[in-house]
């Protein structure tokens, strides 16, 4: 079973002019159908205004949609006798770090999202310190938040999560504030919570080079979800991603403008090893494809 | 800059004091403040300063930082001291040209002046040893019981918890947005005091701005973790009391049954 599915899911909401009447009605989301699989990691791509935030809002009922339903952990969002129980299974992470955090020390506020949920105090506790663990973050648990840098903050974020022990997080553009340092942190951080404990990642984002090493990938354009599959799948099609106005892996674009100018390159390429191997291959007058795949690539 | 701050000003240190549950030092507090104002009278101050001594002791804060919160009423405690000394009606002591001395206004002023001292002082010794994070558990925990009268004393505890952790981020906000604004070319220095009022407006109208901004992402936030009130809601570090904080409950006892039993006996009796 699916852990997140949306079914015809449409958002709206209406904008109002000076006296309050509806003036205008913005169709943030036309129908999405989506699944996505239990454990995997998923990346939401799109452009600004593309509908990707009010997507991630839909999966924590923070908004419910307007038509269709989303089934979080087959939960109906929309059922508000399963609203703490939707929230608790599907975590959220978002963009601003600071605004995200209550308490004044990193301990305190990872128990907060226990706490809330009624967990006792020793458990709490032992949640907090495997969260802290999880995240790599031990050494700073007495720190006041207003003292660690941007990725820090936003690894406690996710601590703070991983300690309500969802099924599912789902990340906002929680890189977009951050330094690439940072960017790597939090990214890595999010791998390894994916493969040790096996909690779905959902990433919604616009930096490419996050969704390089995802499972799969969405892509919405204007409220609409334009394509789906595997990041290889969706970077061998840089036409159509230059027409959403999207970016494609610098490596990739190298690879495209290189066969535009009519060297034999395979599509997809993604990495820097398969595209030197690709190339290795065309001037020993070898097979290209055969190349790459050999340099690991179009394995998955 | 500012990235510590915190309201009042903690000292840490590992003294019985600091040790003691937060709800037993406002009872303290409270109790201290109310005592001070049982009469006039040397005998009930010298119970107030022993009080005071024994507890300044325990919590081993050097004598210095507790009297630096005095120097902010200075001019409030000199005020109310020349008015009570010149104004108060009876026995005439001193005449000096038009102002005249009574015995009862120096009674009065030196006992006003002391009183507001040992305020300060009291109040210090509370947040000097409590962390403003234990301050707002306690206020919660121990004045749960005005629920009953609708009070909501989660919510404002809630929201003390919150204010503190956005004081410095606000600080460094304003400092962003003044740096701006100079660079701008906005003066804020020279002018008269309306002048200078009204520049600090384009500081004022962003900072509100970006503070709703932020108010509006952190609700959504806590909602996002479940936030739903006190209700069903767990304390990762609970207030419970310790055999040393029921020592201090009786200890405050008998000193309140002390100090009322000096009022009640002496009465109105200065000495």
């Amino acid at each position: 079973m699916p852990i997140v599915s949306a079914q015809s899911l449409s958002f709206s909401y209406e904008l109002r002019d000076e006296e309050g009447n509806v003036s205008e009605h913005i169709d943030a989301l036309k129908n999405v159908n989506l699944d996505i699989l239990e454990g995997s990691f998923v990346t939401v791509l799109g452009a600004n205004g593309s509908g990707k935030s009010t997507f991630a809002k839909q999966l924590n009922a923070l908004l419910v949609p307007t038509g269709g339903t989303v089934f979080v952990d087959g939960m109906n969002t929309a059922d508000e006798s399963h609203l703490l129980d939707v929230r608790k299974t599907a975590g959220m992470v978002f963009q601003n770090p600071d605004n995200q955090m209550i308490a004044s020390n990193v301990e305190e506020e990872i128990g907060f999202g226990p706490e809330n949920l009624g967990v006792p105090p020793e458990d709490i506790w032992k949640r907090v310190n495997a969260a802290l663990d999880a995240v790599g973050m031990n050494a700073y648990r007495k720190a006041s938040p207003n003292r660690l840098s941007g990725g820090q903050k936003q690894r406690i974020a996710i601590a703070g999560i991983v300690a309500m022990e969802p099924k599912c997080i789902v990340l906002d553009e929680p890189t977009a504030m951050l330094d690439p340092g940072g960017r790597r942190e939090v990214i890595r951080t999010l791998h390894a919570l994916n493969k040790t404990r096996k909690v779905t990642i959902i990433l919604i984002t616009h930096y490419m080079e996050e969704v390089v090493d995802a499972d799969y990938c969405f892509v919405m354009h204007q409220g609409e979800l334009v394509m789906h599959g595997t990041p290889r799948e969706i970077f061998s099609d840089v036409k159509t991603m230059r027409e959403l106005s999207l970016d494609v892996p610098q490596v990739t674009e190298v690879a495209y403008e290189l066969q535009q100018a009519g060297v034999p390159l395979p599509d997809g390429i993604l990495t820097g090893a398969e595209l030197t191997a690709a190339l290795t291959a065309i001037r020993d007058g070898k097979d290209p494809a055969a190349a790459v795949r050999e340099a690991g690539g179009f394995n998955d | 800059m500012l990235r510590d701050l915190t309201l009042g000003q903690y000292y840490p240190e590992e003294s019985p004091i600091h040790r003691l549950d937060p709800r037993v030092k406002l009872a303290g507090t409270l109790v201290f403040i109310i005592t001070l104002f049982f009469g006039q009278s040397v005998w009930l101050y010298m119970g107030a300063s022993l009080y005071l001594f024994v507890v300044i002791r325990l919590s081993r804060v050097p004598v210095r930082y507790i009297v630096r919160g005095l120097k902010t009423i200075v001019v409030l405690i000199l005020l109310s001291a020349l008015f009570n000394l010149f104004l108060t009606p009876g026995d005439l002591l001193v005449k000096l040209g038009p102002l005249t001395i009574t015995t009862q206004g120096l009674v009065t002023a030196v006992f006003m002046v002391v009183r507001l001292i040992y305020l300060i002082m009291g109040s210090s010794v509370l947040t000097l040893t409590t962390t403003p994070n234990q301050l707002t558990d306690g206020m919660e925990r121990g004045l749960s019981w005005l629920k009953v009268f609708h009070v909501p004393v989660h919510e404002i505890a809630m929201m003390m918890t919150i204010a503190l952790r956005f004081i410095p981020i606000l600080v460094d906000e304003t400092d962003k947005i003044i740096k701006a604004q100079k660079a701008r070319g906005a003066d804020f220095e020279s002018g008269n005091i309306m002048q200078r009022a009204k520049a600090m407006i384009p500081i004022l109208v962003p900072l509100f701005i970006s503070a709703f901004r932020r108010a509006n992402d952190l609700a959504m936030a806590m909602e996002a973790r479940c936030y739903h009130g006190s209700e069903g809601r767990t304390r990762m570090k609970p207030l419970i009391y310790t055999k040393n904080d029921r020592l201090a409950y009786l200890a405050l006892a008998a000193y309140f049954v002390l100090m009322l039993t000096i009022a009640i006996t002496l009465g109105s009796r200065v000495i």
